[in-house]
């Protein structure tokens, strides 16, 4: 505020407009501030400058162009058009310092099979890069940043564990078809004993010390005809993966927090359950949302994670 | 004072008692309203505010979660806490310097009234789920329409008590609050054009479409901004800062240009709200460049109150009121200058959908219109009521409260608003973006906590406001008997 370099403007020196409102309101008449009108003829000039540099005004059905131009590709042949967003938008795609960048990665790594990109380490380097992102948008929302699941309803990725297969071949399936998990509601065909004696038999195969009897029983459905639970599961609990069918003897839970129980009867109880209800979840195909290269690109990374086979 | 003291000898001294000559019940009225809203307004922006921080205060409760709680914030504060301060005082402001008594006692309680309902209603209908989804104009129609049928009646008492005027000129504050009350109904009759579902429907259809209907929006939304919550408490600001400073406004040249500059351009500027989508290339220029325009025209508002000031700055020392009153034309300044800079397109592009944008909105809203607003009813409510302030520590204490809270605020989200946009737009080596959306949100997480405190800092500061000025009112209604006489002609003297 330097208005008060010209002596003539300081208060009590001025003329006032003579008029008075409300007793004692009243109004100097000081000239307008100096560095206020040069101020704003600047902006004035700035704005003229942008008018003739970028589309600005409308002129009829059209608009001023700007003297501004983009070039840029378009169905393989060059074009040259008055500066506007979508044809920036379409150049730096086209010739962005980071797109190129990407881009080169991308093709690199899209030509690569599975067996040498995974064991070159600037390949991957870029593979866990773009794949942060890319599983940040599509993939975590469910599998969790990380990939580490949530008991109960999304699979951990980070474990060796495979409910569909870990081979790359089998995780891009997953990803271009998705998958419906499906294990039927067994509260008609098995009473509450039933239940019971199934879940027990199948924590004693993954090393809980249960009642004899009730396993004994608990086998008898599951590898018979009540219950047929083997014809997924496998006769020895060992898993399926074409049906996505979990092994049921290596102590891994995905579904059932037995970790979580506090006893053997919580864990009989919640086992009981599950099997009880029965589950459907599904993994939604992504083969029309993301390109193959980066189906390939996520495939590389969550074979990565923790257990790819 | 006393200076013009004398020149006021050239008016004919009204022999009547201001409450007798004026309607003081209605600025009364309004004046309660805005407090009670603010304190509610307030209290629910710093409710959802936590609710961002701590997400668990959800509680599960549809009716209380941020997507319905944050439109009764914004309409309480903004049109609650704001509006009823703008009623008040420009019914004070128009009678005192017309002296006149508004043309219609009855139809100035019927804006009381319609106002005030429409704000219970829209609280309800919110919290309900009911919306019309347009930003600031959430209401839906019916409430739309009380709230048009209330500004028809509000812009008539106003043109025919400015009419009935026994002063020659219009008063500069009366300027600004016509035009806030002209471009107001414009835009809110303008941006509501619904097609209703069914008369018994609240739910309606915009009746534009596609980038038509977001332009619209904008229009309306900026210049919510620019007409009700700049030129109408600019004319607020001329009123109360000559009259507490006891001095001549600086400029009135200044006055002049500025207002028609500030009303001239802001229409232009709404679209800068909606830079970089599908909103034509032309367009965005046009809003850019007058946003640029109008810093100057919008400073000189700044520069026509500090500069009344100027000369007597030593009242910064003794009175707390006139702290309000220029802490509120400092940030108006810093905002109407962050402002245009986050409308070039480049500057823009790093702010647009992050919290950069709330945080310039706050700075406007905590530091100029509820400074502006706090210093202006410390003024008004003891001449209201005809008694001294019930506590002048207390309007300190809120002083410092509130300033406090803002700088907290604002500077969060510069934090949190400059790091999500960097975050959003970083690369690494393999030209992929660095970083996942739920990383900036984890990020934002403590700038969220210290925004919430800020409020709470700001939110504590009106509820002392509320307390004193409860007190003032109850001293005054245990004291008026005696004094009545006696302080209302020292009142209208001074």
């Amino acid at each position: 505020m330097s208005t008060n370099e010209n002596p003539s403007k300081k208060p009590g020196q001025v003329e006032t407009t003579g008029h008075v409102w409300d007793s004692n309101l009243q109004e100097y008449n000081n000239p307008l501030p100096r560095w206020w009108l040069w101020g704003f003829y600047a902006t004035v000039v700035f704005a003229l400058v942008y008018w003739v540099l970028y589309p600005a005004w409308p002129v009829g059905g059209s608009f001023t162009k700007g003297v501004n131009t983009i070039t840029f590709m378009q169905d393989g042949e060059e074009v040259t058009t008055h500066w506007n967003t979508r044809s920036l938008f379409a150049r730096e795609m086209q010739s962005g310092k980071q797109a190129v960048r990407q881009r080169e990665m991308l093709e690199q790594v899209g030509a690569m099979e599975y067996e040498t990109l995974l064991a070159d380490v600037e390949a991957m380097s870029f593979v866990n890069a773009y794949a942060k992102g890319a599983f940040g948008t599509w993939c975590a929302a469910c599998h969790q940043t990380g990939g580490g699941g949530v008991i109960g309803q999304y699979p951990n990725l980070r474990d060796d564990h495979w409910l569909w297969g870990g081979t790359t071949e089998r995780i891009e399936e997953t990803l271009v078809l998705g998958r419906n998990g499906y294990m039927p509601a067994y509260r008609e065909s098995l009473d509450g004993q039933q239940l019971e004696q199934v879940a027990s038999y199948v924590l004693s195969l993954n090393g809980f010390a249960m009642n004899d009897t009730d396993v004994a029983a608990g086998g008898e459905i599951f590898n018979g005809y009540l219950g047929g639970c083997y014809q997924c599961h496998g006769a020895d609990a060992a898993g399926l993966d074409s049906q996505g069918a979990p092994n049921l003897s290596n102590n891994i839970w995905g579904l059932v927090d037995v970790p979580g129980a506090a006893n053997d009867e919580e864990r009989v109880a919640r086992v009981a359950r599950f099997v009880h209800q029965g589950v459907q979840r599904q993994m939604p195909a992504f083969a029309d949302r993301l390109s193959p290269t980066e189906i390939r690109v996520l495939t590389a990374y969550v074979h990565s994670l923790g257990g790819g086979q | 004072m006393s200076q013009t003291a004398a020149t006021a000898g050239s008016v004919p001294a009204s022999t009547a008692v201001p409450s007798e000559q004026y309607n003081y019940e209605i600025v009364k009225k309004f004046s309660i309203a805005a407090v009670i809203w603010g304190v509610l307004g307030m209290a629910a922006g710093v409710w959802i505010a936590s609710q961002l921080a701590w997400p668990f205060l959800n509680f599960d409760i549809a009716q209380i979660t941020f997507g319905r709680f944050r439109p009764v914030h914004t309409t309480l504060v903004i049109f609650g806490f704001g509006g009823n301060a703008l009623f008040a005082t420009s019914y004070y402001i128009i009678q005192r310097t017309c002296q006149t008594r508004l043309y219609s006692d009855r139809l100035s309680l019927f804006t009381f009234y319609g106002w005030n309902l429409a704000l219970i209603l829209g609280v309800f209908t919110y919290m309900a789920g009911i919306t019309q989804g347009r930003e600031y104009a959430e209401f839906n129609w019916q409430i739309d329409i009380l709230i048009a049928i209330t500004w028809i009646v509000y812009f008539w008492v106003f043109l025919m008590t400015l009419l009935r005027r026994s002063q020659p000129h219009i008063y500069v504050a009366n300027w600004f609050f016509m035009a806030f009350i002209l471009a107001t109904a414009l835009l809110h009759i303008f941006n509501n054009l619904q097609v209703p579902l069914s008369l018994t429907s609240p739910h309606s259809y915009s009746l534009f479409s596609g980038v038509q209907d977001a332009m619209t929006q904008w229009w309306y939304g900026h210049n919510a901004v620019g007409f009700f919550l700049t030129a109408a408490f600019l004319g607020m600001m001329y009123y109360f800062v000559p009259k507490q400073a006891g001095r001549p406004i600086y400029s009135y040249k200044l006055s002049i240009i500025h207002f028609w500059a500030l009303v001239f351009l802001y229409m232009w500027v709404g679209a800068h709200h909606l830079h970089w989508t599908a909103l034509p290339d032309w367009v965005s220029t046009l809003a850019a460049t007058f946003s640029i325009l109008l810093l100057l025209p919008s400073w000189g508002g700044m520069i026509n109150g500090i500069m009344t000031l100027s000369g007597a700055w030593d009242k910064l020392r003794t009175d707390p009121i006139m702290l309000f009153l220029i802490t509120a034309l400092s940030f108006y300044g810093m905002s109407t200058f962050e402002g245009p800079m986050m409308s070039l397109k480049s500057v823009n592009a790093l702010s647009h959908y992050t919290d950069w944008t709330v945080g310039h909105v706050h700075s406007g809203a905590l530091g100029w219109v509820a400074m502006i607003t706090f210093g202006s009813l410390y003024h008004l409510i003891p001449r209201l009521w005809n008694t001294k302030i019930y506590s002048l520590r207390l309007i300190y204490i809120h002083f410092f409260l509130a300033t406090i809270g803002i700088v907290l605020y604002i500077v969060s989200m510069w934090v949190a608003g400059i790091g999500q946009g960097l975050m959003l737009r970083a690369f690494d080596e393999y030209g992929n973006l660095a970083y996942t959306f739920t990383e900036s949100v984890v990020f934002l997480h403590k700038p969220y906590m210290v925004r919430a405190i800020g409020g709470g800092f700001f939110l504590l500061g009106m509820l002392i406001m509320a307390f004193n000025v409860a007190m003032t009112i109850l001293t005054a209604k245990r004291t008026v008997p005696v004094a009545d006489e006696s302080r209302a002609t020292a009142a209208s003297a001074s």
